[in-house]
C-alpha cells in the first residue's frame, strides 16, 4: 500500500510546526527578557494571562494528541460505551468548581507558584509538603513519559514509519525544551494556543473527510448493528460501574493535575478564569465528541482490526482521505501536524510544572533556602533537562497501547485531592491526618495498580482516594488541633 | 464591593449537578438494548448526550452567576 504521508510533505509540515513553535518561543523571549529573575514571571507568566490564551492553555492540559490518536481507536473497540469521553471532559469543570474559586483568591493573596505552596501555607507540615511534592513529581514524570511516547508513535504511525519514532521524539523534545527554557509559562501558553487551534482544525477536517469518504454516522451504526451489536447496546452492570468510576476519577483527577492548578494561579483575573472554564465546559462536544464519531465511522471503514491494529486507525483513515484529492491531502497533512502539536503542548505544560516543583518545592524550600529566584529557576530548568534525558532513555522502546498508561498517572496525582478540596474549607483538618491519608492512599492505589486488583470494577486510584479521604476525616477528629494552629489556619483561609 | 458568592456553599447547585451526574451514566436502560436508532445514534446515547448538554448549560450558568469571590479592583491596586 502506498502511504500518502510517506513522501516529503509529512516531514515538511513536521519541520514547519516545529520551527513555528520555536519562533514563538524566541519572540516571547525577546519581548520578555526580565522573566528569568522571578518565579512568578517565569512559571506563571506574571499571573496575568488573559481569557483566550488561558482557555487554550487549560485546553492543552486536558486534550492531547492522544485525544485523537488514542480515543478514536477506543471508540472503535468499545462503541457507544466510549460516549463517556464527552461527559468526563465536561465534568472536569465540576472538579474545578470544588476548589478553584477559593484557591484563586488565596493564590493571589499569598503569591502561590506551585501546588505545594498551598500545602505549605495551609498545613505548615514538612511531611505533607514533601510527600505531595514527590507524588506530583512522580505523576508528572509518568505523564511526560506518556507524552514523549505519544509524540514518537504519532509521527511514525502517521508517516507510515518514514520518520522513525526516535527521530521524531528527539526533534520535538529538543524544540520543546528550548522554547520552555526561553520563555517559561508565556512561551508555553502562546504555543498552547497555536497548538490548540491546529488540533481543533485537524479534528473538524478529519470528521468532514470521514463523513464524505467513509459514509456518515448513520450508515456506520447500521453496519455495526449487524456486525457487532454489542457496540451499540446499553452496557451491563460491570460496564455501568466502570463508567461511573471513570467519570469520578477524571472529574477529580484531571482538575487536580499540578499543571492545571498552576493555570488557576496564572489567570489574570477571576473573570478570565470563569470565562475560560465556561469554554472548557463546551469544548468536549467538538473535541472528544467529534473524535468519538470518527471512531464509530472507523468500525465500518476498517472492519475487524485487532487491538494492536486499531491503534493505527486514525493514520489509516487519514491516509485514505488524503489520497482522494489535493485539498484533503493538505488538510490531512495539517491534521497530522495538529496532532503532534497537541501532544507537544501537553508535554510542555507538564515539563514546566515539573521544573517549578523542583525549583521551588525541592530546591528553594529545602536544599538552598537562601537561593534567589533566578538561581531556583536555573536549577529547575537544568534538572528538568536531566529528567527529560532520563525519560528519553526509558521511552526509547515504546510500550504497547496508550490507554493503559493513561490510567496510571491519575492514581497518584489524585491522592493530593483531599488536602486541596477538604483543606480549603475544613479548618479542623489536621496536618498529620492529611499526611497519613495521603501516604496510605498512595500505597493502596499503587499496590492495587501493580497487582491489577480492581474490586467491583472500580479503578485502583479511586480506592486509594476513598481510603485517603476516610483517614483524613477520621484522624482529624482524633488528633486535636492546638489553639494556636487553629487561629493560624483561620487566618489563612479567611 | 459586590456580594461574595462561592459555588461550593450553594447547595442548590450541587443537588442539580449530582442529579445530572447520576443520570449521565446509562444504568436506567435495559442492558444490551439499542433500538430505536435515531440519526445513527442509539436512543439511550441520545439521552446521555442530552444529560451532558444539560451539565454544560448548568455549568455555564453557575460560572456566570454563582461565583463572585475576588475583589478585582483591590488586586489591581495592589499590583500598581
Amino acid at each position: 500500500m502506498k502511504l500518502a504521508f510517506s513522501g516529503t510533505s509529512g516531514i515538511v509540515i513536521m519541520l514547519a510546526y516545529g520551527f513555528l513553535m520555536l519562533a514563538i518561543g524566541i519572540i516571547t523571549y525577546l519581548k520578555n527578557k526580565g522573566i528569568h529573575q522571578s518565579n512568578k514571571e517565569f512559571y506563571l507568566g506574571g499571573g496575568k494571562i488573559g481569557v483566550f490564551v488561558l482557555f487554550f492553555t487549560f485546553f492543552a492540559t486536558q486534550y492531547s494528541g492522544n485525544t485523537i490518536v488514542g480515543y478514536a481507536p477506543t471508540a472503535y473497540r468499545m462503541g457507544f460505551f466510549w460516549l463517556q469521553s464527552i461527559t468526563f471532559f465536561i465534568l472536569i469543570v465540576i472538579g474545578y468548581l470544588l476548589f478553584a474559586p477559593r484557591l484563586y483568591v488565596l493564590s493571589k493573596k499569598y503569591n502561590f507558584i506551585t501546588p505545594s505552596d498551598f500545602m505549605e501555607q495551609r498545613f505548615k507540615n514538612k511531611g505533607v509538603t514533601i510527600l505531595a511534592s514527590l507524588l506530583m513529581l512522580y505523576g508528572l514524570c509518568n505523564y511526560l513519559l506518556e507524552q514523549i511516547v505519544a509524540i514518537g508513535q504519532g509521527v511514525s504511525g502517521l508517516t507510515g514509519g518514514t520518520v522513525p519514532y526516535q527521530a521524531a521524539v528527539l526533534f520535538f523534545v529538543t524544540i520543546m525544551v528550548i522554547y520552555g527554557w526561553l520563555g517559561g509559562m508565556r512561551s508555553v501558553a502562546y504555543t498552547d494556543t497555536m497548538q490548540g487551534i491546529a488540533l481543533l482544525f485537524g479534528v473538524i477536517i478529519l470528521l468532514i473527510g470521514s463523513i464524505i469518504y467513509f459514509g456518515g454516522l448513520k450508515s456506520a451504526t447500521e453496519y455495526t448493528a449487524v456486525v457487532s451489536p454489542e457496540k451499540l447496546g446499553v452496557p451491563d452492570f460491570n460496564g455501568v460501574v466502570s463508567w461511573f468510576s471513570m467519570l469520578i476519577l477524571v472529574t477529580i483527577g484531571a482538575a487536580i493535575y499540578p499543571h492545571a492548578i498552576q493555570r488557576i494561579y496564572a489567570a489574570g483575573s477571576e473573570l478570565s478564569l470563569k470565562r475560560s472554564l465556561t469554554w472548557m465546559a463546551w469544548a468536549p462536544f467538538i473535541t472528544s465528541g467529534f473524535v468519538f464519531i470518527i471512531g464509530i465511522i472507523g468500525i465500518q471503514a476498517f472492519p475487524g482490526l485487532t487491538e494492536g491494529e486499531s491503534e493505527q486507525l486514525v493514520g489509516m483513515m487519514a491516509n485514505h482521505i488524503a489520497s482522494q484529492n489535493g485539498f484533503f491531502y493538505w488538510a490531512m497533512i495539517l491534521l497530522f501536524g495538529g496532532i503532534i502539536a497537541a501532544i507537544v503542548s501537553t508535554a510542555d505544560s507538564v515539563l514546566l510544572t515539573l521544573s517549578s516543583v523542583i525549583s521551588k518545592d525541592i530546591y528553594g524550600r529545602y536544599l538552598n533556602k537562601e537561593a534567589s529566584d533566578e538561581k531556583q529557576i536555573l536549577v529547575g530548568k537544568v534538572t528538568g533537562v536531566i529528567l527529560i534525558i532520563g525519560l528519553l532513555i526509558m521511552a526509547w522502546y515504546p510500550p504497547a497501547t496508550l490507554y493503559r498508561i493513561f490510567i496510571l498517572k491519575f492514581e497518584l496525582l489524585i491522592q493530593v485531592a483531599p488536602a486541596f478540596i477538604l483543606g480549603l474549607y475544613w479548618k479542623n483538618m489536621h496536618s498529620k491526618a492529611v499526611f497519613i491519608g495521603m501516604a496510605v492512599g498512595t500505597v493502596v492505589a499503587s499496590y492495587m495498580a501493580f497487582t491489577g486488583l480492581k474490586p467491583f470494577g472500580i479503578a485502583s486510584g479511586l480506592w486509594g482516594l476513598f481510603i485517603n479521604t476516610i483517614l483524613c476525616v477520621l484522624l482529624s477528629f482524633l488528633f486535636k488541633q492546638t489553639q494556636e494552629e487553629r487561629v493560624r489556619v483561620e487566618k489563612v483561609l479567611s | 464591593m459586590k456580594k461574595i458568592k462561592e459555588p461550593i456553599k450553594n447547595w442548590k447547585i450541587w443537588i442539580v449537578l449530582i442529579t445530572l451526574y447520576v443520570f449521565s451514566v446509562p444504568w436506567y436502560f435495559p442492558t444490551g438494548s439499542f433500538n430505536p436508532i435515531i440519526f445513527g445514534v442509539p436512543y439511550w446515547a441520545i439521552v446521555i448526550m442530552g444529560v451532558s448538554l444539560a451539565i454544560s448549560i448548568t455549568l455555564t450558568f453557575i460560572l456566570k452567576y454563582c461565583w463572585q469571590m475576588a475583589d478585582e479592583e483591590e488586586y489591581r491596586e495592589d499590583q500598581e
